[in-house]
């Protein structure tokens, strides 16, 4: 019998191990959320809804984008430029992890009602 | 909104009550609700027009009749196909002028698995039960109900509620069906019988319209409200 069986590491399967950095922060957690709701999302959109400048949007999509947890397509529309956001499949396991993470450590740290 | 990473103290409660409130945001930026009950009111009332002038009715000296409603047959499959296009272009534009993907398409091919459900259903009854009249138990009239027209909009549009995750929609399509198939008798006619056969059907399909138009103007309204 091993140490290791007898007294199991209490950390290794907390939820915040093996942490996705890319989406465990707030803006980007909000715009996979969105291009999840909404299949594909205009950049003008997660702008008023995430309320950010042009530029720290961009940086961030360009972080999701690099990961492969999202694509841009830009094109127009008339004469006008819209650039639209889909997320990935890797986008949407990133974002069901990150979802599954933060519900077990709701569940870590909630009283249990028993004292 | 901060931009740096969520520190290790960060409460992962209001992170979860975050996301779900920008998801159910995109969820209401994405509905027409009221268009698409619009659209389902104005194909009832022209169906009605349709029935009443379409159908055969062949009354024999001893009072009884027959009748054939050819109207629903040849007015119900393109304008329910018409109709489920034209509520499907109209959420696809709303949606993508909002900024915004549409969730209508599995509703819209529901609509149309269901019309031919229903014309098949039709087609086959036309042909065979004048030739072999049948008496049917109850449970046979409420399923005739829910594959006639009106009990297919409802059908179709719990799917739409189940996409647009909307209780309202789902609240008043559950009360719509009852109607159609429990209370209105949609393939019996109802009314006076010297207002003949005719007016006869044509008054629950009238309720059922007004229902919908109703439905659209509450939704319209509590979108109104709602912005």
């Amino acid at each position: 019998m091993s140490a290791g069986t007898d007294h199991p590491d209490p950390d290794a399967d907390h939820p915040v191990t093996g942490m996705d950095e890319v989406v465990h922060q707030r803006v980007r957690l909000g715009i996979l959320t969105i291009a999840h709701e909404a299949n594909r999302v205009e950049f003008g959109y997660l702008r008023t809804q995430l309320d950010l400048t042009a530029g720290n949007l961009s940086k961030h999509l360009s972080v999701l984008e690099t990961a492969g947890l999202i694509e841009v397509e830009k094109g127009y529309e008339g004469r006008r430029g819209r650039t639209w956001v889909t997320l990935t499949a890797a986008g949407t396991t990133a974002l069901s992890d990150e979802i599954g993470r933060l519900k077990r450590l709701i569940a870590r740290v909630e009283p249990t009602g028993r004292g | 909104m901060t931009t740096g990473s969520i520190p290790a103290g960060s409460d992962p409660r209001r992170l979860l009550a975050e996301v779900r409130a920008l998801a159910h945001r995109v969820r209401l930026d994405q509905r027409l609700t009221w268009v698409a009950l619009l659209v389902l009111a104005a194909a009832t009332f022209v169906g009605i027009a349709f029935d009443f002038f379409g159908m055969r009715v062949n009354c024999r000296p001893d009072g009884s009749c027959e009748f054939a409603r050819r109207g629903v047959l040849y007015y119900w499959p393109p304008a329910l196909l018409s109709a489920y296009a034209a509520i499907a272009v109209c959420y696809v534009r709303t949606a993508r002028s909002r900024g915004v993907g549409a969730r209508v398409l599995p509703y819209a091919i529901t609509g149309a698995a269901l019309t031919v459900v229903f014309t098949a259903a039709w087609v086959v009854a036309a042909l065979y039960f004048p030739s072999h009249p049948h008496t049917f138990p109850s449970w046979v009239l409420v399923l005739d109900r829910l594959i006639a027209p009106w009990g297919t909009i409802g059908v179709a549009l719990l799917v739409l509620a189940r996409l647009e995750r909307n209780v309202a929609l789902l609240l008043f399509t559950l009360g719509y069906l009852a109607m159609v198939l429990l209370v209105l008798p949609m393939n019996d006619g109802w009314g006076s019988p010297h207002w003949g056969i005719r007016a006869a059907f044509a008054i629950p399909q009238l309720i059922a319209g007004a229902v919908l138009l109703l439905g659209a103007i509450g939704f319209a309204a509590a979108r109104r409200r709602h912005r």
